[in-house]
């Protein structure tokens, strides 16, 4: 990378420097200035067009050398940017899995710039697709041999239900990070109270909370003078925290204690509390996760973290191409990778169950058994193991039944 | 043996194999802009100099008046002034290219400064990356408006491709809708290098035998182009349509006949034929989906001479990284107790999310070779696993839950604590 850098500053350097269109110019005023002076007297026009000859040619000479002089500079980058992808060719397109379920990943493009707040964008996107569906489909009208069914499924964008959901919560994301305004989120949070309960939500506490904190640290929306604005807080306390009962009842105490630190709050057992510098990207992330997955999504966009991933993964998979090739060996397990791709933490979602005696990954038609010792095998080693009896475990002295295993679920 | 499980190193050199066409294209386009440059101050020098020698022997031997001299001068003058005007516009796109570069090389280079995959800075260079991959797919998909709106918006314009594929798609518009003349004035824009590729293809190919050299050099897409002129106008059923499409056949197939003389005699054949004929080959040559063909020949060639790859990079990216995040359990009958959309303590799985999920489903999943659960898994009565400290941690911040009992945040069943009981995942 560095040579790249480095050729391409040289090559700019030479551009600036080249003066070709210079020498143009001078060809044009000699020329000029040879056809005013035989416009002047054409008796001189021998002579001058004599003399002529020679300057004209010398700077096009010119002209072809500065040329000469961009053209090595343009090789040499060119060069380095071979060097630069000698061993890194683009993986190799023969099989594109993903070209027929362009309307998957569209829709996919839709939801991830509707997730982004992308609003113009997304439905310049949606618009676009339409038109090219309607134009495909009026073709195939034209030609009755085909069927445009499978053209036009109004699955394959997202509702208008869901871009109403997004619309809002950016409009309840801006009002909360821009104006700090808390109340369309305590709002939101109080119409979903019962749905984020189940989930063990703490979000509407935490949105009251900060609320709280933030009327305390005399922020009212209507502008005062007086120095803090704590009667507001009390009141806000005393109006919404009875609502919350005992599940935050000590929270609740600590919060209200902190009435009485008003002067030195600094040295207060609550200055944690109150002087929270990442609360409101806390409280904001928080409320973006609980909001999407209230929709059965995820909170950051998958198709952001599925081509992240892929990337990252792309050097290993461009590798085992490579090898694959000079051993001529076919990939053998199709439903699974034949290489581990080392992703970053945040990447694993799930637990992952590899069974300790086959090594092979638990699925669906292979699941994970345990038994009565707590050691967990898969189905198929079990059974292989068990010979549908008595067996010992693999790992302990235990002895179990095939019966006494029991699934479970990761 | 095993590989590690996890990793957030990051690898600037291997990180952009995706954005080899980031710089090639605009190497491919500076190198164009210069050989026109080229090109033209060779014609003007091949006129100039020896216009300027025969002025000067005329006026010499005096067999040429001074108004003719002035004329002969004014000529060369008004050459000159147009190659002036060509080479400043020139110049202005080579400066307009070389920014570019030189932008996109800032870009690749910060990669270089973000120390790991963890850091929050190669969070927002992978977010700008996502944006430049779907402006590509946005682009080769034919979505314009969208692409332009969403490089603006990102303010990425200097890293993504808006001209050459706008271009591409007006002419794959045109070629949609009958007219072949946008795309043969790209041929000849372009004729040069569409020649340099085909003598490659043709060299390779001789190699191998006569016999295969008709079938790979069908890719020609300016004799593809002349033959749908020649097949529109053998359609009409005209006389004299028929007469000006040998004429055209004369002029711009027949000069193909070393290479496509196959293809030749079948155009011959057509004159006798109706275009509602249901013999093949003539029935497909008749058939209005040759211009779907064509169209798509054209983005082929077009893709293939900017060494543009032929799908989107977003597919490339997207297939790799289904995989490498997909596991067992993203399609399986089971709500994974790990990562589902019932409570706080997970968080959902991008390929569980409903975006991903169809698009994933034929995908191969992730190796793994060893099992990834946290520490204190415990397993519940109904035989669900979680971690023991999280576990009690969600079920205290579930009011509803008594004290000494435990909720299944999947299920929502509840079971005493004494019923959690150890698991041990080798």
């Amino acid at each position: 990378m560095d040579l790249v850098q480095k050729e391409h500053d040289r090559l700019l350097k030479r551009l600036k420097a080249s003066h070709g269109l210079k020498n143009v110019e001078s060809t044009i005023d000699l020329l000029q200035s040879a056809r005013d002076t035989i416009a002047a007297d054409p008796n001189q026009a021998a002579v001058t067009l004599a003399k002529l000859q020679n300057p004209v040619k010398s700077s096009f000479d010119s002209i072809n050398d500065s040329l000469k002089e961009t053209h090595g500079g343009l090789n040499k980058y060119t060069k380095s940017l071979d060097k630069l992808f000698k061993d890194r060719p683009l993986p190799s397109t023969e099989h594109d899995a993903l070209s027929n379920q362009e309307h998957l990943i569209n829709r996919a493009i839709a939801m991830h710039l509707l997730r982004e707040g992308q609003f113009s964008v997304a439905a310049t996107f949606l618009s676009e697709i339409a038109d090219q569906k309607s134009t495909i489909q009026q073709e195939s009208i034209s030609r009755p041999s085909e069927k445009p069914s499978s053209l036009l499924d109004i699955d394959e964008v997202p509702s208008t239900e869901i871009r109403k959901q997004f619309a809002s919560m950016y409009y309840i994301l801006h009002e909360l990070k821009e104006k700090r305004n808390l109340l369309p989120a305590i709002e939101w949070s109080r119409e979903h109270r019962e749905a984020l309960a189940a989930r063990g939500s703490n979000l509407e506490f935490e949105l009251c909370r900060l609320q709280y904190v933030w009327l305390y640290h005399n922020k009212s929306l209507e502008p005062t003078n007086s120095p803090g604005n704590w009667e507001a807080a009390i009141e806000y306390a005393r109006r919404e925290f009875s609502s919350f009962g005992p599940r935050y009842l000590a929270e609740i105490q600590k919060l209200s204690g902190a009435m009485a630190f008003i002067a030195n709050l600094r040295g207060s057992p609550y200055a944690a509390t109150f002087n929270n510098p990442t609360a409101w990207d806390e409280v904001s992330q928080s409320f973006t996760r609980e909001f999407c997955s209230l929709l059965g999504l995820s909170a950051d966009s998958p198709l952001y973290i599925a081509a992240t991933a892929g990337v990252i993964a792309l050097p290993t998979l461009l590798k085992l191409q490579t090898i694959m090739k000079a051993k001529r060996t076919e990939w053998t397990t199709e439903n699974e990778l034949p290489v581990e791709i080392p992703l970053p933490p945040s990447y694993l979602f799930h637990s992952i169950f590899v069974c300790p005696v086959s090594k092979e990954q638990a699925t669906d038609e292979n699941p994970p058994m345990m038994m009565p010792c707590g050691h967990v095998i898969a189905e198929e080693s079990l059974k292989r193991l068990s010979k549908g009896g008595r067996f010992k475990c693999p790992y302990c002295p235990n002895e179990s039944h095939f019966k006494d295993a029991r699934k479970i679920f990761l | 043996m095993a590989a590690e499980l996890t990793s957030i190193k990051l690898n600037p050199e291997s990180h952009i194999i995706l954005d080899q066409p980031l710089l090639r294209l605009p190497n491919d386009l500076a190198r164009r802009n210069f050989k026109s440059v080229q090109r033209s101050v060779e014609r003007e020098k091949e006129y100039v100099i020896p216009a300027l020698k025969e002025a000067a022997n005329a006026s010499l031997s005096n067999t040429q008046t001074p108004d003719q001299t002035l004329a002969a001068l004014d000529a060369m003058l008004s050459r000159m002034q147009g190659l002036k005007r060509k080479m400043q516009s020139l110049q202005e796109e080579e400066k307009r290219i070389q920014n570019q570069s030189r932008k996109r090389i800032q870009h690749l280079e910060a990669l270089h400064k973000i120390p790991s995959l963890a850091d929050v800075k190669y969070d927002q260079w992978s977010r700008v990356r996502l944006d430049r991959l779907l402006v590509d797919h946005m682009l080769r998909s034919g979505y314009s408006e969208s692409a332009k709106q969403l490089a603006q918006e990102r303010d990425i314009e200097d890293l993504v491709d808006l001209g050459v594929f706008t271009q591409c798609q007006r002419i794959v518009e045109c070629l949609r809708q009958g007219e072949t003349k946008e795309a043969l004035q790209w041929c000849g824009e372009n004729k040069a290098a569409l020649k340099k590729s085909q003598v490659w293809k043709t060299t390779t190919l001789k190699e191998i035998g006569p016999g295969i050299l008709i079938g790979l050099v069908q890719h020609n897409l300016e004799f593809e182009l002349r033959l749908q002129q020649y097949i529109e106008l053998v359609r009409s059923r005209d006389q004299t349509k028929k007469i000006e499409a040998i004429a055209h056949a004369k002029r711009y197939l027949i000069t193909n006949q070393e290479t496509q003389n196959k293809e030749i005699m079948r155009a011959a054949g057509m004159l006798v034929i109706t275009p509602d004929t249901r013999a093949e080959p003539y029935k497909t040559l008749f058939s209005t989906d040759r211009w779907k063909y064509l169209s798509d020949l054209f983005i082929k060639t077009h893709h293939e001479l900017l060494s543009l790859p032929s799908q989107p990079l977003l597919h490339i990216a997207l297939s790799a990284g289904l995989s490498a995040l997909k596991t067992p359990l993203c399609h399986s009958a089971y709500a994974s107790s790990s990562s589902n959309s019932a409570s706080t303590a997970t968080s959902v799985c991008p390929i569980c999310s409903t975006e991903l999920n169809d698009l994933a489903r034929k995908m191969p999943y992730a190796h793994h070779s060893k099992s990834y659960v946290e520490g204190d898994s415990i397993v519940l009565p109904n035989g669900r696993v979680y971690s023991k400290s999280r576990l009690l941690d969600i079920s205290r911040q579930v009011g509803s839950v008594e004290d000494g009992k435990v909720k299944d945040p999947t299920t929502g069943e509840v079971f005493l604590e004494s019923d959690m009981k150890k698991v041990y995942i080798l």
